[in-house]
């Protein structure tokens, strides 16, 4: 670096990350997230580990089929979420608002889904306050919920804004942003749903 | 990716925005930082005066606070500060001081204030959410202020609200006022966030055409790097925060032993995140130190590339030693040698970086101006309490000291003696190209005398009283007989604190006297290099009329090409090109 | 923006594979014959490889220039190193 600054008399700029301002913050803020995350699944790992021998076994508890469809449903909102930034990348509107409604309604599937097991596992008598177990299952799982609920929040605007042309003519950096985050809930659903659920 | 270019000329239409835009609801990173700026400040005040009272009991135990017959009777009944008030004054003075003022001061006003101006950019990548972060922290100050006013008084857990006495009510008497005090925190950790990312991206994208990194600042170094920290250990204490919520109000059981918590597991979890935060607290005091002693001495700083590698090793470090605040808390032994020796390892870039302080002072043309005084104060105070901090690293000493007045003597030599005389050489230094004023030099050097003798005499007798034995938190002193004899100590400690708060009289007047009539500055008063200099004070909204391009680093005080002293990073001087930095 | 250049990956390859490798970590963990630790590592496995296949192609960092990774992974071993630190205890 010090050779390239004393041949061109240091006048030349120096590239920041090589990417557009938004999606090097979105990165940075997914840094924090899964800091975030770490701090919640690690208490979980380490709660786990410091009582082996009374934790249940998860699928004595859950409902694994029910989850694992909504996992499922949300890899596939990812997959509609690459095709919506797809779409806005190669300035076709009309399949970048098709697959962001698509997004929108599996995020929202996904939560409704977690609703309602959330209920019929209360309903079980499986609470919060049930032991290290529920307090660390409801706490990763509904801090994931509220990041998909989040999002969906923010995909639904990202929609109407699609509706009003602002990705139109190949601006597709606010999608591929906001498609950051969603991948990366998805990404953080598939650690969860196995080291809570399968594990 | 010439963002800095591009990012020029959208602020060109500003001159129509109301008061309300313009002001209050700002998206400027001048006015954001300075409205962090009063805010911080204010809590540095509320901080201070609950000091005041604590001292009040330490050194009259039992005796009727003056003025104090004002306070309600489930805090003070007629003057008399109870026990239970008492652990509510000592949680939420450091509560306020860590969080709320040194916090604030440094990353809140510094790095929002001089980040752009020092990399030669208009404002901050993302100002909306610049702006949405000093909102969403008033907000966290309202619910902590909040808190002295509910049922049960105020969170008394202590500023680390260990585990189990935070999480149940039933032990600590405190429900309400915990939730708040846990709620503020949470919020306060999202604009800590939504502020760092934002340093972060506008350091790496938007520095000025030949703002190379081995052309910044130091100060915009350690804001980066503090940056950084920020942004990885705050959501750990979130996530804290979040389960020990959940343990007051929905019944979890993550830190209640009785369902199987686990006590140690908030201890570590909160010094995972509370030791990164220590260096947040003190990495952007030493860079503002850095670039204001290079001034003082018009010289170059030394070892520039050593300053940057010795940040950089003292926050990666800063990751690897939290379980040096918990050596007496009962966990795995085998930990404590492993936390005592990476502990002992900081010592070496924290070394470095005093040397090359010294380094640059060495034969300096040196110029005594307020700013300056405060920085020199930092260095020798942050000298003393770096040293009373290799001894409680070492774990069989920290047996005998751990709890006791020795660690209240440590950490206010470097937050004190350290962070804040940075902060106010920092205010000092920058207040003309902040507000267009100068400051009085002479009620400057007052301010800084007195306060550096009241802080001493407040704060040095503390390390005999703790090597003594006094408990750290301790509520009424003149309870144990092995403590009796050390009630003069306490008294003369507490008359140095009452003025020591009086010491900033002239500040306060300074600060705010200057604001109207304070001389005007201007643009270059201290005949520095930073590219905030070369803009008028204060800057016009978007900072730079046209993109400077910077021509070589930013400590060339006293360079041979030039007939001045100094020599801006943006003139360009033939010769001087190739010179990053040394 | 010089970015968008980058050809797409085929995400409906990688739909695929998320989706098989769901239906097989379901399945494995349905196994209750074999050792536990053999079966945790396995669902481990799949699950980063599941993670990685999102985060490499989704999120287009295996397309993205290399001075982000640093950015990216720069959390990565300070959670692995708190976990491991504070699992110590036990």
């Amino acid at each position: 670096m010090s050779h390239a600054m004393a041949t061109n008399a240091g006048t030349a700029f120096e590239p920041g990350a090589g990417v557009y301002d938004k999606k090097l913050g979105m990165w940075v803020f997914l840094g924090s997230e899964v800091m975030f995350f770490t701090a919640l699944i690690g208490t979980y790992i380490v709660l786990r580990f410091g009582a082996a021998e009374t934790w249940p076994l998860p699928s004595s508890v859950l409902n694994i089929p029910v989850t694992a469809v909504n996992t499922f449903i949300l890899i596939c909102s990812s997959v509609s979420m690459v095709k919506a930034y797809a779409a806005a990348v190669e300035g076709n509107g009309k399949g970048l608002r098709f697959w962001l409604l698509i997004t929108v309604l599996g995020g929202a599937t996904f939560v409704g889904v977690q609703v309602y097991e959330y209920m019929q596992l209360v309903g079980h008598g499986f609470a919060p306050s049930s032991g290290l177990f529920g307090s660390t299952f409801y706490t990763m799982t509904g801090f994931h919920g509220f990041h998909v609920s989040m999002g969906v929040i923010c995909m639904s605007w990202v929609t109407v804004q699609a509706h009003r042309g602002k990705y139109d003519n190949g601006r597709y950096e606010g999608v591929e942003t906001i498609g950051l985050y969603w991948h990366f809930v998805d990404l953080v659903w598939i650690i969860l749903f196995t080291i809570v659920y399968l594990i | 990716m010439t963002t800095a270019a591009g990012h020029g000329q959208a602020d060109a239409g500003h001159h129509g925005l109301s008061f309300v835009r313009k002001y209050i609801f700002s998206t400027d990173h001048k006015i954001i930082g300075i409205q962090f700026l009063f805010m911080s400040l204010f809590f540095l005040l509320v901080g201070g005066l609950m000091a005041m009272m604590i001292r009040w009991q330490l050194g009259y135990p039992g005796q009727p606070l003056p003025g104090g017959g004002g306070l309600p009777e489930t805090m003070a009944p007629g003057g008399v500060i109870l026990p239970e008030f008492y652990n509510s004054l000592v949680t939420m003075h450091g509560t306020f001081m860590v969080f709320f003022a040194i916090m604030p001061l440094l990353v809140g006003v510094y790095a929002n204030y001089l980040i752009p101006l020092k990399i030669g950019a208009p404002d901050m990548a993302f100002p909306r959410i610049n702006m949405a972060s000093f909102w969403i922290a008033f907000v966290a100050g309202l619910i902590m202020l909040a808190g002295f006013f509910v049922a049960g008084g105020h969170a008394a857990a202590g500023w680390t609200s260990y585990a189990p006495l935070s999480a149940r009510p039933d032990l600590s008497g405190v429900h309400m006022g915990q939730v708040l005090w846990l709620v503020s925190l949470i919020v306060l950790g999202l604009s800590s966030i939504l502020g760092a990312l934002n340093y972060i991206t506008t350091i790496i994208n938007m520095r000025a055409p030949g703002m190379h990194w081995f052309r910044m600042p130091l100060s915009i170094w350690s804001l980066f790097i503090t940056a950084i920290l920020v942004l990885l250990a705050m959501p750990i204490l979130s996530g804290a925060l979040i389960m020990l919520l959940f343990d007051q109000t929905l019944g979890t059981s993550f830190f209640s032993p009785p369902e199987g918590g686990q006590p140690l597991l908030w201890q570590h979890l909160f010094w995972f995140f509370g030791h990164p935060e220590v260096y947040i607290l003190i990495l952007p005091a030493m860079g503002m130190v850095s670039d204001i002693i290079a001034n003082g001495s018009r010289k170059p700083i030394f070892g520039y590339h050593s300053m940057v590698y010795a940040i950089a090793a003292i926050a990666f470090l800063g990751w690897l030693v939290w379980g040096h605040h918990m050596f007496q808390s009962g966990m795995n032994p085998m930990l404590g040698t492993t936390f005592m020796i990476s502990t002992m390892v900081i010592a070496v870039p924290s070394a470095i970086k005093t040397f090359n302080w010294l380094g640059t002072l060495w034969r300096g043309n040196i110029r005594l101006h307020t700013p300056m005084l405060n920085a020199l104060a930092f260095v020798s105070m942050f000298v003393i309490g770096g040293l009373s901090g290799i001894f409680m690293a070492s774990t069989p000493v920290d047996i005998f000291i751990h709890d006791t007045y020795f660690i209240v003597a440590h950490i206010h030599y470097v937050l004190f003696g350290g962070s804040l005389f940075a902060i106010f050489a920092a205010i000092y230094f920058w207040y003309p190209k902040m507000f267009g004023r100068m400051m009085s030099e002479r009620l400057g050097k007052v301010h800084f005398a007195l306060t550096f003798v009241f802080y001493n005499l407040t704060f040095f007798p503390m390390h005999f009283l703790g090597m003594g034995g006094h408990m750290r938190r301790i509520y009424d002193p003149s309870e144990y007989e092995f403590m009796q004899g050390m009630q003069g100590t306490n008294t003369l400690i507490s008359i140095a604190a009452f003025l020591l708060l009086a010491s900033q009289a002239p500040f306060m007047w300074n600060f705010f006297w200057s604001l109207w009539k304070g001389a005007k500055a201007p643009d270059n008063p201290w005949e520095d290099n930073g590219l905030e200099w070369t803009v008028p004070s204060p800057p016009p909204h978007g900072n730079f009329a046209k993109t400077p391009t910077v021509y070589h680093g930013p400590y060339e005080f006293a360079s041979p090409l030039v007939t001045e002293d100094y020599l801006p990073q943006s003139r360009p001087v033939p010769g001087a090109g190739g010179r990053a930095a040394s | 923006m010089a970015t968008t250049e980058h050809k797409h990956p085929n995400y409906m390859a990688i739909w695929a594979w998320l989706a098989g490798l769901t239906v097989a970590e379901v399945l494995v963990a349905t196994l209750s014959h074999i050792p536990r630790h053999w079966l945790v590592l396995a669902l481990l496995v799949m699950a980063i490889w599941k993670a990685l296949l999102v985060a490499l192609y989704f999120m287009h960092l295996r397309f993205e220039p290399r001075r982000l990774w640093p950015i990216v992974l720069a959390p990565l071993p300070l959670a692995v190193i708190m976990v491991m630190v504070i699992l110590q205890e036990f």
